[in-house]
């Protein structure tokens, strides 16, 4: 590399740092949910005997998590549009288990190429199916206890559904975006998503069974409450 | 003096009429020769170079501001430098250039007396060998000589050695004073390659004053850069009635662009072709040099005047415009006017005749593919389309089906009942508008339906054990494949087969349902598979589809039928074949049914309904339609377009006919019988540029066997194939063969849908293939779909067998696939991976040990070694997703890892075989 292009570069990255770090926002807030909420459907887990093992009781369907504070878990947020420039691929990896004959955890947020360490903590034949439309999916045969493999998704796509054809209660979901402004509600329902550049965005709440619902929103510097609410 | 002789004419003034005339031919000369020069072409052809001149120019900038400016001083100096020095070493150079002059000699000397010795040397060998033969005594002698000459030799040939190695140093040496400089002169040249390229090109294609000149007129019979392109295409001919000449096609005179990249942007005429990967390239299937241009466009190809090369405008608008530019007009006399683009792919069918689809002509095989839904083979006898299906239903138990008013309704308007038939509206037409051409079609269709009627054999019914539920039918019909040819009510699904919305309105339970039970029982020749289907499950179906009705249709009034009328239409049909009484006294003799049934049989043998359906009476009877085999070529003026204000060209006739067939009559007076007969399909208009094209593609035109397409033996079986699956309509349920499966398209989960057959050759086993199509069997017991029973013949299920084996370049093979083989640590190796992959999850081993509790169940190895082909099953265990998008199968092997390191050394490949060969082996689990 010539001096002067070195000098661009580093005056490039400066100026990215300045940018960045000198306004950034954080969206944070919940998904409510009104109404009562739906008894959890029972499942059989009877035809693994590895998995009845595990479950005796069976277990119940976690397409719907209604929190005891009223609020709803498993909603993917994200920045649906408004998100500008490039941003670069997590060194880090998510990793995505498969335990107790269920997917851990159900809803994630993914970048683009970034790794997606799929583990087997069970001790039966697991796989794993991703069945995106944007890019190449996957179907994993995974029969050994403890046995880790190594993807990833080249394409934005929300959401991208992942299941097992072994145990059909097994569903997951990934949200891949080509940038990190995304959050998943946790078991208050809170979601935050954090060093948002100001700006006019669209954001969107996602979830399983309720679907999906959009809010524009003009973020200043600081910090930003808002919520969505699902309805049965 | 002699007095001057009188004479009866001014001298004067002849020779002032002398010099006027000879001006005006002078004149006239000039003339000739400017207008005999100046040609539309070369208007075109200097553009084009001024076009290509500028291109150049524009690179030569690229390429000179492409040139390292900085560097190239830097060389320039360096040269300047190398060459200083060079001059500082002049009076060294002149001292080693003596030298080496000097050893020039001397190498000279030395090779010229080697070369004396050796000589001499010979000689003596061979008088001593020739004497020592011949026991002569001076063989010694000269035995002596050569032992004498022979060490002077070899001193000689060393001392020509040591010269020339001297002299080749000296020689180095001395360039060596130059090389720096050669190397800088050389390291310029690189830096300046491109600009000297692009400049070349410049020189070659801008205009000079040399190339002006040998342009100009009477000098451009040497060698002028603006001339005639022509294409002579050595196996063509062009037919000008009663001569025969060879090809040739001067299009590219103007169209000087069309087979070069980088002219895309451009106007016509210097316009890139679009598609230089299929046509034109030297590389593509059909280089221009081979076929020129007018085989595929037509038009006047040795003409170089744009109206005299039969140019087609794409509609009056462009004509208006064309006239106004160009002075261009239609060519009268020319046949064989340019087809207009959207049905240049007729041309294709010239040389690719024995193909089911042609490649890549999308427009014409949907012209094809609707000609023969809509029966268009059953009426007209087309050469090569004769081995066709008919594609109405049979009409020989047509009593056990449907009522006497639902088929007068029905005939009257079909699409009143159904608006998406196939079914042609016959009666009623443009043709036939007045009050007594309605009454006498009135009288037509209650004849027809009584003949019918009479005529329909008696078929025993079943009636359903149960009665049936319509939601489980609903559902059953969604889920069992129903919709892989047919649509009912709102769950759209392929229209290959009648919508089979409204049903309740058409006909009875017990029809239906034995129908659906066994369809060849009612039609042996049907198309209709048979699903298989369980009582109830044929109760329920019965049930949801008579559910729905279309009562309007029921309402529709029958119109009263005209005893009179009847009677004139039989009369009518008697003339030319007899006297007016004896055709009353034959009328006379029979009673009112005979008569209805007698114009029923008139009528159908009139309209030819017995073309597309089978029926009683009509069995030898030959179609009604024109021959179309050579349509596209027909002469024009053998055309009627009668008094229809339309551009008469091929086109415009064939568009205006399937629009509307019987508008041809407009304005003619014609008797009941001679009216056109076309019906009315009531084609979009996107269907009618489609079946146009495909019109235009007849032609009995031979095009020389060198010229077209010929097919191998195993590209024939292919299409035999080709022709049976648009027959069956597989690709209704299932992708293959570069179509998608309709059914397929519609099933969200691909796990869950009809299996891609690709590669499906490499796959099963022919033997097994050939059972299954003759009776299929449970494979995937998971899927809802049910692969139907075709009922096929012997001869068209091996025809499916090679074409599957023939699509995957696999040789179709009934004696089995040889067993791999393999040794016992490699079975016991195979049976632990079985194990340890937990395969027995989905798939079952067989029937007594069912899969150990998976949801889904995956096809039964124990097949194996019967269905599958041993390769096939190693790539599918290596990469299932490879073979089958969206399958259920996981792959073990990821990224080509195996996740068991301990067995067989962890070797994936080893593992596979080994996982194959122990799904082979008796010994194992799976047994055949």
């Amino acid at each position: 590399m010539r001096p002067k292009s070195l000098f661009s570069a580093a005056l490039f990255s400066l100026l990215m740092t300045f940018a960045i770090g000198s306004a950034q926002a954080a969206v944070t807030g919940k998904a409510l949910f009104e109404g009562a909420a739906p008894a959890a459907e029972k499942i059989k887990v009877d035809a693994d005997p590895k998995c009845k093992m595990m479950h005796p009781a069976g277990l119940e369907a976690s397409s719907v998590i209604v929190n005891s504070n009223g609020t709803l878990k498993n909603v993917f947020v994200y920045v649906k549009e408004g998100a500008q420039g490039k941003f670069e691929t997590p060194k880090e990896s998510v990793v995505f288990d498969q335990v107790g004959c269920e997917y851990k955890p159900k809803v994630f947020g993914i970048q683009v190429n970034q790794t997606l360490e799929i583990l087997n903590s069970d001790d039966t034949l697991h796989n794993v199916h991703s069945l995106p439309t944007q890019s190449q999916g996957f179907n994993l045969g995974m029969p050994i206890k403890g046995m880790k493999l190594k993807k990833s998704f080249s394409k934005p796509e929300v959401m991208v559904k992942i299941k097992c054809e072994v145990h059909p209660w097994m569903a997951a979901y990934a949200g891949v975006l080509d940038h990190p402004f995304y959050s998943v509600t946790d078991d208050e329902g809170k979601f935050e998503i954090k060093n948002l550049p100001p700006g006019n965005y669209v954001l969107e709440a996602w979830h399983e069974k309720y679907g999906a619902q959009t809010q524009n929103m003009t973020v200043a510097e600081g910090e930003q409450e808002t919520s969505f609410t699902f309805k049965p | 003096m002699a007095k001057p002789t009188p004479t009866l004419y001014s001298i004067a003034k002849t020779f002032m009429w002398f010099a006027i005339i000879s001006l005006l031919l002078l004149g006239s000369l000039v003339a000739i020769v400017l207008m005999d020069h100046s040609r539309e072409w070369k208007v075109w052809q200097k553009k084009f170079v001024a076009i290509k001149t500028e291109r150049a120019k524009k690179e030569l900038a690229e390429a000179e501001a492409k040139v390292d400016k900085k560097q190239l001083a830097t060389l320039a100096e360096r040269l300047k430098q190398t060459q200083m020095e060079r001059k500082s070493q002049r009076a060294e150079m002149a001292k080693t250039r003596k030298e080496l002059e000097a050893l020039e000699v001397r190498f000279a000397q030395a090779k010229t007396h080697y070369q004396d010795q050796k000589q001499f040397q010979d000689s003596y060998r061979y008088y001593f060998e020739e004497y020592s033969t011949h026991h002569d005594p001076r063989a010694k002698e000269f035995q002596k000589k050569f032992q004498t000459i022979s060490p002077k030799v070899a001193a000689a040939k060393k001392e020509q050695d040591d010269a020339e190695k001297l002299r080749d140093e000296k020689a180095a040496q001395l360039e060596d004073f130059s090389a720096k400089e050669k190397e800088v002169k050389k390291e310029i040249e690189k830096l300046l390659a491109e600009k000297r390229l692009v400049q070349g090109k410049l020189d070659r294609v801008k205009p000079t004053l040399a190339k002006d000149i040998l342009n100009a007129p009477m000098l451009d019979f040497l060698k002028p850069s603006l001339q005639v392109q022509q294409i002579v295409l050595e196996d063509l001919y062009d037919d000008y009635h009663f001569a025969k000449t060879q090809k040739v096609d001067r299009c590219t005179t103007c169209h000087q662009g069309i087979d070069q990249k980088g002219f895309e942007d451009m106007p016509q005429p210097f316009r890139t072709h679009p598609d230089l990967d299929l046509y034109l390239g030297s590389q593509s299937p059909h280089p221009v040099e081979k076929f020129g241009c007018t085989v595929c466009h037509s038009g006047s190809g040795h003409s170089v005047s744009f109206t005299d090369a039969a140019h087609t405008p794409s509609g009056p608008e462009e004509a208006r415009q064309w006239k106004k530019k160009y002075g261009w007009h239609d060519l009268e006399k020319w046949e064989q006017k340019m087809l207009p683009l959207e049905h240049a792919q007729a041309s294709c069918a010239k040389c690719h005749n024995d193909v089911v689809e042609v490649p890549q002509a999308d427009h014409l095989n949907e012209g094809r593919r609707l000609a023969a839904k809509f029966g268009c083979f059953n009426c007209h006898k087309i050469n090569g389309f004769e081995e066709r299906w008919k594609v109405g239903p049979d009409l020989t138990h047509l009593s056990g089906k449907v009522d006497e008013d639902w088929i007068t309704r029905w005939l009257h308007d079909p699409k009143a009942f159904r608006p998406s038939t196939q079914m042609p509206q016959i009666f009623h037409l443009s043709n036939h508008q007045d009050a007594a051409d309605r009454e006498r079609d009135n009288a037509a269709i209650a004849a027809i339906t009584a003949y019918l009627v009479k005529n329909s054999e008696p078929i025993t019914l079943m009636a359903a054990p149960i009665p049936g539920n319509p939601e489980e039918g609903e559902k059953l019909v969604k889920s069992l494949g129903c919709l892989g040819c047919h649509s009912v009510g709102d769950a759209k699904g392929d229209s290959f087969g009648p919508e089979l919305s409204n049903l309740g309105s058409k006909v009875g339970a017990d029809w239906l349902f034995t129908w659906i039970k066994d369809p060849k029982h009612y039609s042996s020749h049907t198309r209709m598979p048979n699903l298989r289907l369980s009582d109830p499950e044929a109760a329920h179906i019965t049930a949801y589809l008579l559910s729905q009705r279309n009562e309007s249709f029921e309402k529709t009034s029958i119109p009263e039928v005209m005893p009179e009328v009847v009677d004139s239409l039989i009369l009518e049909s008697f003339q030319g074949a007899m006297r007016a009484q004896e055709a009353r006294a034959k009328l006379d003799q029979m009673n009112a049914d005979e008569r209805l049934e007698f114009l029923g049989k008139k009528s159908i043998a009139h309209q030819g309904c017995f073309t597309c359906h089978a029926i009683k009476g009509f069995e030898d009877q030959k179609p009604i339609g024109a021959d179309l085999s050579n349509e596209g070529r027909k002469d024009i003026h053998q055309l009627d377009f009668g008094f229809v204000p339309i551009e008469h060209s091929r086109e415009a006739f064939i568009e205006q006919k399937l629009k509307d067939p019987r508008i041809f009559d407009r304005g003619k007076i014609r008797s009941y019988y001679e009216k056109l007969r076309m019906p009315q399909f009531n084609f979009t208009d996107a269907e009618i540029e489609s079946l146009t094209t495909f019109v235009l593609s007849l032609t009995e035109e031979q095009v020389p066997l060198q010229m077209r397409k010929r097919l191998d033996l195993k590209e024939e079986r292919v299409e035999e194939g080709r022709l049976l699956v648009a027959q069956f309509n597989c690709n209704g349920c299932h992708t293959f063969d570069g179509k998608n499966g309709t059914l397929r398209e519609l099933t969200e989960d691909p796990g869950a849908a009809p299996p891609v057959l690709d590669g499906e050759g490499a796959k099963v086993q022919e033997k097994w293939l050939h059972e299954f199509l003759r009776q299929p069997t449970v494979i995937r017991p998971w899927l809802t779909y049910r692969m139907p029973t075709f009922g096929l013949n012997e001869k068209d299920t091996q025809a499916l067998v090679e074409y599957f084996a023939n699509l995957s370049h696999e040789e179709a093979s009934y004696k089995g696939h040889p067993v791999p083989e393999t040794t016992p640590e490699k079975l016991a190796a195979g049976q632990t991976i079985f194990n340890q992959f937990q395969c027995v999850k989905c798939h079952q081993l067989d029937a007594s040990s069912a899969a150990m509790g998976a949801s889904f169940l995956a096809p039964d190895l124990s097949l194996t070694k019967k269905r599958l082909k041993p390769n096939w099953v190693k790539a599918w265990i290596q990469n299932p997703e490879a073979l089958q998008a969206g399958t259920m199968m996981p792959s073990f092997f990821v990224d080509g890892q195996t996740p068991l390191t301990e067995i067989l050394g962890g070797d994936a490949q080893a593992q596979i075989e080994a996982i194959r060969d122990y799904l082979y082996h008796e010994n194992g689990v799976a047994k055949a």
